[in-house]
């Protein structure tokens, strides 16, 4: 207080500070996506004939439906990149699924339930985390090669889930070692078994990293681009490769305003992720503080 | 309700050894409490007779059945834990209920039995809240509530009080101590506080290193201590311990202290101690603050009672009384006067000490002479 007469004074300049140092960071990051949003928007004759970055002269949506559904990707007969953007869907719904309860499950028992070794199963599958893509790609491709599933989506499911239940059970395990373990023995004695202590009482607590695991889950296996172009054929692409493939043909002209719609519709869903759930996803890192 | 039986129970983590050979019989209805310092073994026996750490040998029997080998859920007994462990998705009613739920209670009967708890608890205007809604007091309430809605024949309280601030923790000490004698249950009961020993329990088992010292009434292990440890943990300001020589006196023996100087001869009671084997050798005299008053002219002339000028080093009013730090055979002494008798620091003061329940420990057994 004696410091200085005027404290709010002082206050509001460096919230200034703070405000303009965001804005220009918000801007550096935002500007890419405001230039593909405004080329989607403009004709192919309109780019021709001016400068790549410039101001819509016009405005029309049909660079937005030739990448959906009018665009000759490859040779196949479906147009756009809308059976690649089903198949995205058709894949990363199963997966996140299937890997994050297997996470939840895993979490639960190496929390609660732990047995001679859990540590060193825990420790074992951490390694998970640290494995490259690129590393497990010649072994996996035999392994669906054995199973029948090569070029398939169950296949591309498959490798999902198993390169996944490393990192989700890491999130619930260590969610869960800060749940008071007491929580668990109460139950045990009003009675309840395994199952009973896990839907009644810890899933319950565990909304903060469900959110947070399904993030992260639908985000990576959304943007994966190397399983989905090693362990698929042209019916199980899903849209990165697709987008990847619609992008980098080498015939006819550069369509600029198609490319950028079809990195938009690409994109879209992890941000409406983001959008709809970012905020449980901070709220869901720093859960660990939080008391019972 | 039923009788606890501990029979030789051991248990060990791989090579720690918790619990080494306790055995303890609890009757019907007793209020037990297992009381140590920490690491001493109680929770670890606590969750032992819970069923949820298993036992490494020895048996547990509960009523007519050992339940040494059985799941908690089979065991019939409640818990309250020193976190509460209130299910924090669920309301207070559900918290209550779950348990029955869990049980196949018909609805209608879970409905009557949580209305019953919470009305013996006083916890019926919060029912619907959620436990984050509630302060300590009424959690720990709720806590209780969950553990007597089930009936079950036993109920284990682990450190229950030590979450709560000191007031509410004294008003809930006596609000257990009327329960208990409401319900006339079994109670097995953990804490390191020994105020709360002593007020709660039937029996109090002194626990350290995994082996109990003693098993008996507050007043027993009191009065009547084991060893040195029990003697020194029970009571506060903790009972005196002074390294003092034995030597004959008339028919019997005294022990011989020394203050400012000048040596004086305490009398041995010998209803307390039979000293005859230590003449001359070095024993540990063991006298309470309370034995160690001001004159009182009434008991000058007992027995057992020698008065002793001592100089003060330290006065400490608590209210009710003052304790005065004396120095005896060059080791810390702490007495207990009226305030209005106690002097100044620096001062020499007369002192009555007590022997009639002075208690003599071997100098390296620690055990009770």
């Amino acid at each position: 207080m004696a410091k200085s007469k005027n404290p709010s004074y002082a206050s509001i300049n460096g919230r200034a500070v703070l405000y303009a140092v965001l804005i220009i960071v918000a801007a550096y990051y935002l500007l890419p996506l405001i230039l593909m949003i405004m080329t989607s928007f403009r004709s192919m004759d309109e780019i021709r004939m001016g400068q790549l970055i410039e101001w819509p002269k016009s405005f029309s949506l049909d660079a937005w439906s030739m990448a959906w559904s009018e665009v000759q990707i490859g040779a196949r007969e479906d147009r756009g990149l809308r059976p690649y953007f089903i198949n995205s869907i058709l894949m990363v719904i199963p997966s996140v699924a299937i890997s994050t309860t297997l996470g939840a499950l895993n979490g639960y028992v190496l929390s609660f339930w732990k047995f001679r070794g859990s540590e060193l199963f825990f420790g074992a599958l951490l390694i998970g985390c640290f494995l490259p893509f690129q590393a497990i790609l010649l072994p996996q491709s035999q392994l669906l090669g054995w199973l029948g599933l090569s070029g398939s989506l169950p296949g591309l499911i498959l490798t999902h889930v198993v390169y996944g239940v490393s990192f989700t059970t890491l999130f619930f395990r260590n969610y869960y070692v800060n749940l008071p373990h007491e929580l668990v023995k109460a139950a045990k004695l009003d009675g309840a078994g395994f199952w009973v202590i896990f839907f009644r009482i810890i899933l319950p607590l565990s909304a903060p990293i469900l959110v947070v695991t399904v993030i992260w889950q639908f985000t990576q296996i959304w943007n994966d681009f190397l399983f989905g172009v090693v362990f698929s054929d042209p019916s199980s692409q899903p849209v990165t490769v697709g987008l990847n493939n619609m992008v980098n043909s080498s015939t006819g002209e550069k369509q600029y305003n198609v490319d950028m719609a079809g990195a938009i519709i690409a994109a879209l869903p992890t941000i409406v992720v983001y959008v709809v759930a970012g905020k449980y996803f901070v709220r869901g890192l720093t859960a660990g503080s939080v008391k019972g | 309700m039923a009788e606890l039986k501990i029979d030789n129970v051991y248990k060990s983590f791989g090579e720690e050894h918790i619990l080494k050979g306790i055995s303890l019989d609890v009757t019907d209805g007793e209020f037990i409490i297992l009381v140590g310092p920490s690491g001493c073994g109680k929770s670890t026996l606590l969750n032992c007779i819970a069923g949820l750490e298993d036992v490494t040998t020895g048996d547990i029997i509960l009523g007519d059945t050992n339940v040494t080998y059985e799941a908690p859920k089979d065991r019939d007994i409640a818990m309250v834990f020193q976190s509460y462990a209130l299910y924090p998705n669920m309301n207070v009613r559900k918290n209550i209920a779950f348990g029955l739920e869990i049980r196949k209670m018909p609805k209608a009967e879970i409905a009557e039995e949580v209305a019953r708890v919470a009305k013996l608890l006083q916890i019926e205007p919060l029912l619907d809240r959620k436990p984050s809604q509630l302060s300590g007091g009424q959690r720990q309430r709720v806590a209780m509530g969950r553990a007597l809605a089930r009936r079950p024949k036993i109920y284990l309280f682990d450190e229950p009080l030590s979450n709560l601030d000191a007031k509410l923790r004294v008003e809930m000490r006596t609000e257990m101590k009327k329960l208990h004698q409401r319900l006339g249950t079994t109670i097995v009961y953990v804490t390191h506080d020994q105020i709360e020993a002593m007020t709660l329990a039937d029996r109090i088992a002194v626990m350290k290193g995994g082996i109990v010292q003693q098993f008996g009434t507050p007043q027993e292990v009191y009065d009547d201590p084991a060893n040195m440890f029990v003697a020194g943990f029970m009571g506060s300001p903790s009972m005196n311990f002074l390294r003092c020589e034995v030597t004959r006196h008339e028919n019997d023996y005294a022990v011989q202290i020394e203050s400012q100087g000048t040596v004086f001869q305490l009398p041995v009671d010998p209803k307390q101690a039979d000293l005859s084997n230590y003449v001359g050798k070095t024993v540990v005299l063991g006298i309470r603050p309370e034995q160690i008053t001001h004159v009182m002219p009434h008991l000058v002339s007992e027995q057992f009672i020698t008065q002793v000028p001592v100089k003060i080093e330290v006065t400490e009013p608590t209210g009710a009384d003052t304790l005065i730090l004396a120095r005896i055979n060059d080791q810390e002494c702490e007495c207990r006067v009226h305030p209005q008798e106690a002097g100044k620091v620096g001062d020499t003061m007369d002192l009555l000490f007590n022997m009639s329940k002075a208690v003599f420990f071997d100098e390296q057994t620690e055990a009770r002479l």
